[in-house]
């Protein structure tokens, strides 16, 4: 099916470059410098992000925030340390996840991808404790992951259950662990918490839709 | 040397799945005789999962008015809390109205944008300097080491203080204690492990850091050596969750360059967490002479 | 005083001996120990530069200062005082030719493996692997035969630590490519590029690598080489299968881009001269030699990325405007008149067997060759004492007066490099020059013998051409006088830029012009591409109202010149007027062809032009562009076929009005189709803006050209791999340049090649790079669009040097009328044909000879046989098959010499 430019977004592209780290999408020439050096094409088939960009470009808006390649990214920043017009693609890719992000909270798409689940219970995680909890994280995560609690629990303890012994033998997780000995059983919280509060309220996605 | 003291933001991973790192920085830095003044109250800062830049200015301001309180530059041993606090560091140097939002939103955010941040491996080599490291070693690290670099040391190129295709200033260190860098791993060095996909994409993060692991072990090293706790719990914790994954025998040590530096430094092993490493350590130990 | 030039690379080779050669005193200042620049590392190239190198080191008006650095300049336009190395001179100008340096590469390209290679380096490996022991081109790490070999273009441009594409290296690396398949056949090339920016042949050489000798070219900028197990692998984008693929390859080189030369800076701040964004010299495209000080003329790679043509057009043209500034102190070389000696019946050879500074004397042993010479019968006089060309001019000329000899045998460097200067030695201390025989004894014995054997070859080598010197006979030189008037055809910019150019040196000049009005092809253009945002016809203004003031110059429009006849220094011609009886009778010593390009190729029925209203070209675009445009959805169409070439321009003049679209009507949807985006230079940050500002770049494949119909472009994009639609309000569609139409009338009038109707040359080889505005019919020069349709900074540079050249010759009292033509020497001729291919009239053909291997007697048994060149009568003297014989088989000898080696091939 031939890419009728009319029917697309032309404006898809300067929505992007209005976006934090979207803003340099325009100079792509599609060189493939990108594509060709990122980690990723070798584990997912059809991984393309100079195909996105140009996808982006051309106003293929629908397609470009519903395809799940937005969320196998790295973020390893090979393609925008070599991209020789300064794309920085791994920003890009994010601003277009943001994007994808408030349109699926918006109700108007489906992410196929658990990674916004897992990046908004870290982010809230941080908001509650200021620190990682890695445990509190899994907790969060996995059954919103997995659908319900209990499959979630499941889940959790089929990857969890080998690795969690070993950094509990370790010394690593575990209420004996560590310099103090509930680390990593219990969050570890900094004391300002409410300031955490305040930035996520004021700037992060919240502070947006208000 | 040209520093006497550092502000030390030790990163989340430190309070547990690196606890090693932490307790090996902590130890050298005190055998070199700098001091370090853990940045009080530090929070997380944002990780690789808080992707809008605004919030990760604002979590790292506060970290670094902290520090800037004690007049210190601030050090990590990690890579992406260096990553966010260098940039956010550029960010709110360069802009003064974001500086004014932020101090609006709390008063603890309020940063003037006087402090360096600093990696730790850039610490070693370029202020306290080979030499006087050099000076202060008191044995032979004599291992084959595949030194691995990840991500946000060389790249992207605005925070980058290495080589983005292959970076030395960890070989260099390597050498200096005695070590031998295995040739057929430059192209690796800064290939990413696959961690930021851990939690998401499990299958991809397993087999990428299982290539890191093959290329160290068919170019014949000892151990890998590394500057980021990401890249440890990918290359180490989950080495045999990776080999039962995929049913491979890999059993390639991993430890930090702290750990690596602090042998040579004398420093007891169990000070430098050499017992906390997922992958036994031993035959590393059975090197230092 | 005198004009100083700094940097002896090509340009500031060119642009002294342009210079000296008129009669200006030349202070060349190279901070190197060695003349030649960048050109002299280039496997090819070097070769031809060579005979120039001398000329500069054996000329007398030419001060060279090797090793030097420029430290301090004060003063200004006409009276400069300068500091060079400690040493103090005073110049009227200056010329700025400091030329380039290469990029440092990332470290992913090979990690360090040493089979991972820049170019330039490469250009050493070719070399080498010419002349070692097996002839084979080898891995640099294991001495492995290279069986794949990659290239990958803008390493180190069109990136962010150089915004702008190098030029250079698109051609150079088809040039490379070329070279591999001529030699070894079987090596499989993969070139990897963005876009491919070549142009007239060098457009015919890559369609030859991808369609005749198989070299594969890959869409992709590979941004890593990988060391892995023995090879070396790049990853590429398979764009029709959409997918990535692996190669392994033996051997990669990487395509460097050109800086600035790191002196630059240093330069700038010493001289006051302004740099550009980019580090190079700044200067404009419409006044493309000026710097930003009066007096401080600039030319070749330091001004912008380019090739040797272009940086030798430049140099010409710099020191014109050089010269300008200056007065003529010097005498030229070769203008004396010769009172040549009695030969008489008696014979007194003199041989004089040269050193070449240890080229020769390390390895034959001299002083043993004389002596064996010493005892030939004939022989009067040996001299081996000199190590220098020019102690070994000084030697013949004290021969010649205080012996008296009258056979000169001349042995060392090679005849292309020298033999000039030496027949100017031999005139100059009164014996006919002619009666001089040359022996190659550097290229042809030294360098190419064994050790063991070299001495008794250089004594077979000299026994010969004492033989040969026996038969050689006076030939009268005669002497003309130069009519100091030159014609200029055509009266565009480049034509009235010549005109102005001539005028100001001091000589008188016939511009003719065909039309009603002096302006030609920019009269059609209205804004000029580029930031500037110049207007075309204030530009024009300019120069058509400073040629009209000028006294010298006599303006001849409407009219059309015929029966040109005469060579170089005295032509004659008849300018008819337009539907008038009388012509007139017109001399000049010197001509230069401007006739430009015409834009006139109607794409009636392409695209629908011509039915549907709202499709149109890029020129009547350009006119739309000046006033309001309402159109939503543009899509410009570059590379629409038809007849003519493609301009140098073309592509930057469709990303401008892209550009100028967008800035007009900020939410047009502008969309441009192309094959190659050739935004050469500093023109890739125009093509930068463009998509910055939004303009959509789709590329499509000659193949499937894109379509109009109902309303809806089609395209099928090769990168996106799909079919894109636009629905456009207007299609601009750019369209193929065609040349003048006289041009057909002139190349047979003055029997100067054309070649799709242009004055371009065949295959690309150093005497016509080093010559860009020559043409083979001497005294008649070419310029601007008429050679190739070019940006008008080069149009302007290009005639510049044309003027520059027709000054060397008009600024002659005298010519002398050669008597030269070339001969093979079919022993050595390897039948590779080069010189066939360069020959411009076509006076070269191959045959088959028998091959004898044994001779028994009389009887000579034949083995086989091989091919080998022959001369035939055309042959006009030009040298170009001698200055590029690879085999050294080819020689200019004057028409008795001929019949000299048949004498003696019959004797032997
Ligand atoms: C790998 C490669 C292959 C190429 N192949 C081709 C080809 O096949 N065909 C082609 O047309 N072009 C080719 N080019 C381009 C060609 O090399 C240039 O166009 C040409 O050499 C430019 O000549 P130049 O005199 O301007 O500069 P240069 O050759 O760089 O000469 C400048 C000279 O100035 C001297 N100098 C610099 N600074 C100072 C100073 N301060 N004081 C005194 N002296 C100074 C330098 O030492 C040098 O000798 C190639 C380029 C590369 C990189
Ligand atoms: S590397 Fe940069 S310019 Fe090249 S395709 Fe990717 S984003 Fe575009
Ligand atoms: S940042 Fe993402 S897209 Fe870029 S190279 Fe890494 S994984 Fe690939
Ligand atoms: S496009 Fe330009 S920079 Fe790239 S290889 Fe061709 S000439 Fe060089
Ligand atoms: S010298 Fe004669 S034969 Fe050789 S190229 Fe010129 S015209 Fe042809």
């Amino acid at each position: 099916m031939p890419i009728k430019t009319w029917e697309l977004d032309p404006n898809f592209k300067n929505e992007i470059m209005s976006e934090a780290g979207g803003e340099r999408l325009a100079s792509c020439f599609q060189c493939s410098t990108c594509t060709l050096g990122c980690p990723i094409t070798e584990f997912v088939p059809g991984y393309n992000p100079r195909k996105i960009i140009q996808m982006s470009l051309l106003g293929m808006r629908e397609e470009v925030l519903s395809n799940p390649d937005l969320w196998v990214c790295l973020i390893c920043q090979t393609c925008t340390a070599r991209c020789p017009q300064d794309v920085r693609i791994a920003d890009v890719l994010g601003a277009l996840r943001r994007i994808a992000e408030r349109e699926e909270e918006a109700g108007n798409l489906k992410i196929d991808s658990p990674r916004p689940l897992f990046d908004k219970a870290f982010q809230h995680q941080l908001k509650k404790f200021g620190r990682l909890y890695d445990m509190g994280l899994a907790m969060e995560y996995y059954p919103k992951k997995e659908g319900s609690f209990i499959k979630g629990m499941l889940a959790m303890m089929k990857d969890y259950k080998d690795f969690g012994m070993r950094m509990f033998l370790k010394g690593k997780m575990g209420p004996l662990g560590g310099g103090s000995p509930v680390k990593g059983m219990l969050a570890s919280k900094i004391k300002q918490k409410d300031v955490m509060k305040k930035i996520f309220e004021e700037l992060g996605e919240e502070g947006k839709e208000k | 040397m040209s520093v006497d003291k550092l502000a030390y933001y030790p990163g989340c991973p430190s309070e547990a799945t690196a606890i090693e790192q932490h307790m090996s920085t902590e130890a050298v830095f005190e055998k070199l005789g700098v001091e370090l003044v853990e940045v009080e109250d530090w929070n997380c800062c944002g990780a690789a999962e808080v992707e809008d830049p605004r919030v990760v200015y604002a979590l790292n301001a506060r970290n670094l008015a902290i520090a800037e309180k004690e007049d210190l530059d601030i050090v990590t041993p990690c890579s992406i809390c260096y990553y966010n606090l260098e940039r956010s560091n550029r960010a709110l140097k360069a802009d003064e109205a974001l500086r004014t939002k932020l101090k609006g939103i709390d008063s603890s955010l309020d940063y003037n944008g006087t402090i360096k941040t600093k990696h730790v491996l850039d610490v070693f080599v370029n202020d306290i300097g080979l030499d006087e490291i050099s000076s202060k070693l008191e044995k032979k690290v004599n291992v084959k080491v595949a030194p691995y670099y990840g991500c946000y040391i060389g790249r992207p190129p605005e925070t980058a203080f290495d080589d983005p295709d292959n970076p030395v200033l960890m070989d260099k260190l390597i050498e200096l204690i005695g070590g031998e860098i295995v040739p057929n791993f430059n192209y690796m060095k800064t290939v990413c492990c696959g961690g930021p996909l851990m939690m998401t994409r499990g299958d991809i993060a397993f087999d990428m850091a299982r290539k890191i692991l093959d290329v160290a072990k068919n170019a014949g090293a000892d151990c890998i050596s590394l500057a980021c706790p990401l890249c440890g719990m990918m290359l180490d914790g989950k080495q045999a969750d990776i080999e039962k994954a995929l049913d491979v025998t890999i059993g390639m040590p991993v430890v930090y360059i702290t750990q690596l530096l602090g042998l040579a430094l004398g420093i007891e092993p169990n000070k430098l967490g050499l017992n906390k490493n997922a992958v036994d350590t031993k035959e590393i130990l059975g090197k230092v002479v | 005083m005198g004009i100083a030039i700094i940097g002896g690379g090509v340009a500031g080779i060119t642009a002294a001996l342009d210079l000296a050669d008129s009669g200006y005193k030349v202070h060349l200042i190279e901070k190197n120990a060695e003349l030649g620049g960048k050109m002299g590392e280039l496997a090819e190239c070097q070769m031809g530069l060579s005979p120039y190198i001398a000329k500069v080191e054996n000329h007398p008006n030419i001060d060279l200062m090797l090793s030097s650095e420029l430290e301090r300049l004060s003063g200004t336009a006409g009276d400069f005082k300068l500091s060079v190395s400690g040493n103090e001179i005073g110049v009227e100008s200056v010329v700025l030719a400091p030329g380039y340096d290469i990029p440092e590469v990332a470290k992913s390209y090979g990690f360090g493996s040493p089979d991972v290679v820049v170019s330039l380096d490469f250009e050493g490996i070719l070399k080498a692997a010419t002349v070692s022991e097996t002839g084979e081109l080898v891995r640099p790490s294991d001495g492995k035969r290279v069986k794949r070999l990659g290239f990958i273009k803008c390493v180190g441009s069109r990136c962010q630590e150089n915004e702008i594409c190098s030029t250079a290296c698109c051609a150079y690396t088809a040039k490379e490519a070329w070279e591999v398949k001529e030699r070894y056949p079987d090596v499989e090339i993969y070139i990897f590029y963005m876009d491919i920016r070549v142009f007239g042949k060098d457009e015919e050489l890559v369609a030859e690598l991808k369609d005749k000798y198989g070299v594969k070219y890959i869409r992709s900028r590979v941004p890593e080489v990988i060391p892995e197990g023995g090879a070396l692998t790049v990853k590429f984008e398979n764009l029709e299968k959409g997918t990535i693929e692996k190669l392994e390859l033996d051997m990669v080189v990487l395509a460097v881009g050109l800086l600035p030369s790191k002196t630059m800076g240093k330069l700038a701040e010493i001289t006051g001269v302004k740099t550009d964004t980019y580090g190079y010299i700044e200067t404009s495209l419409t006044s493309p030699l000026e710097t930003s000080v009066p007096g401080i003329l600039a030319c070749g790679t330091a001004t912008a990325p380019m090739k040797v043509r272009e940086s030798v057009a430049q140099a010409s043209g710099a020191a014109l405007k050089a010269a300008g500034l200056s007065q003529r102190t010097e005498p030229i070389p070769g203008q004396e008149e010769h009172k040549f000696i009695e030969v008489g019946d008696e014979l007194k050879t003199g041989v004089f067997i040269c050193g070449c500074e240890g080229e020769v004397a390390n390895t034959v042993d001299i002083p043993a060759v004389a002596e064996r010479i010493n005892e030939l019968k004939d022989v009067a006089y040996v001299n081996s004492e000199t190590s220098t060309l020019k102690e070994a001019m000084d030697a013949i000329e004290s021969g010649i007066v205080d012996q008296r000899l009258n056979r000169i045998v001349f042995a060392g460097q090679s005849p292309r490099e020298c033999e000039d200067m030496v027949r100017d030695a031999c005139a100059g201390a009164g014996l006919n020059p002619y009666l001089l025989e040359m022996v190659n004894l550097r290229e042809q014995c030294a360098w190419v013998q064994d050790p063991k054997d070299a001495t008794e070859a250089a004594v077979d080598m000299l026994k010969m051409a004492a033989e040969r010197a026996k038969y050689l006979e006076e030939i009268p030189v005669e002497r003309y006088p130069v009519i100091p008037k030159a014609l200029v055809i055509g009266g565009g910019i480049s034509g009235m830029n010549a005109a102005l150019g001539i005028a100001d040196a001091g000589y008188e000049v016939h511009l003719v012009e065909k039309g009603a009005e002096l302006g030609g092809g920019l009269k059609k253009t209205t804004e000029l591409q580029g930031p500037g945002g110049e207007q075309a016809a204030d530009v024009l203004k300019e120069l058509v109202d400073k040629v009209t003031a000028n006294e010298r110059i006599n303006v001849h429009t409407k009219v059309k010149e015929e029966e040109i006849v005469g060579r170089a220094g005295s032509f004659k011609a008849k300018i008819v007027a337009e539907g008038s009886a009388e012509d007139a009778e017109i001399e000049f010593g010197a001509c230069v062809i401007a006739t430009g390009a015409r834009r006139d190729f109607v794409p009636e029925g392409y695209f629908g032009y011509g039915k549907e209203k709202n499709v149109t070209t890029v020129s009547e675009f350009g006119k739309m562009l000046a006033g309001k445009l309402d159109a939503n959805t543009i899509a410009l169409i570059q590379d629409v076929p038809g007849e003519g070439v493609t301009a140098r321009y073309s592509s930057i003049e469709v990303v401008d009005s892209a550009l100028k679209a967008k800035e007009k009507n900020p939410d047009a949807n502008v969309f441009v189709l192309y094959q190659d985006i050739k935004t050469y230079g500093k023109w890739e940050v125009l093509y930068k803006d463009a998509r910055e500002k939004g303009v959509i770049f789709l590329r499509y494949d000659k193949e499937k050209p894109p379509k109009y119909e109902d309303g809806i472009v089609s395209v099928y994009d090769v990168i996106f791999n799909d079919e894109i639609q636009i629905k456009p309000d207007l299609v601009v569609l750019s369209t193929p340049t065609m040349p003048a139409e006289e041009n057909e009338r002139l190349s047979k009038m003055f029997m100067i090649p054309l070649k799709k109707g242009f004055f371009m040359e065949k295959p690309e080889r150093p005497k016509m790079v080093l010559t860009p505005v020559d043409t083979v019919n001497e005294g008649v020069f070419i310029c601007g669009s008429a050679v190739y349709p070019a940006m008008i900074d080069e149009c302007l540079a290009m005639s510049s040097a044309a003027a520059s050249r027709a000054c060397v010759l008009l600024a002659k009292d005298f010519l002398e009328t050669p008597a030269m033509t070339s001969v093979v020497d079919e022993e050595i001729c390897a039948g590779c044909g080069v010189c066939e291919a360069i020959c411009p009239v076509e006076a070269i053909e191959l045959t088959e000879e028998p091959v004898p291997v044994v001779t028994f007697g009389v009887t000579t048994v034949v083995g086989g046989t091989k091919k080998v060149a022959k001369t035939g009568d055309g042959c006009i003297g030009c040298g170009s098959c001698a200055s590029y014989c690879p085999s050294g088989a080819m020689s200019l000898r004057n028409f008795r010499d001929r019949q000299v080696y048949a004498q003696l091939d019959f004797a032997v």
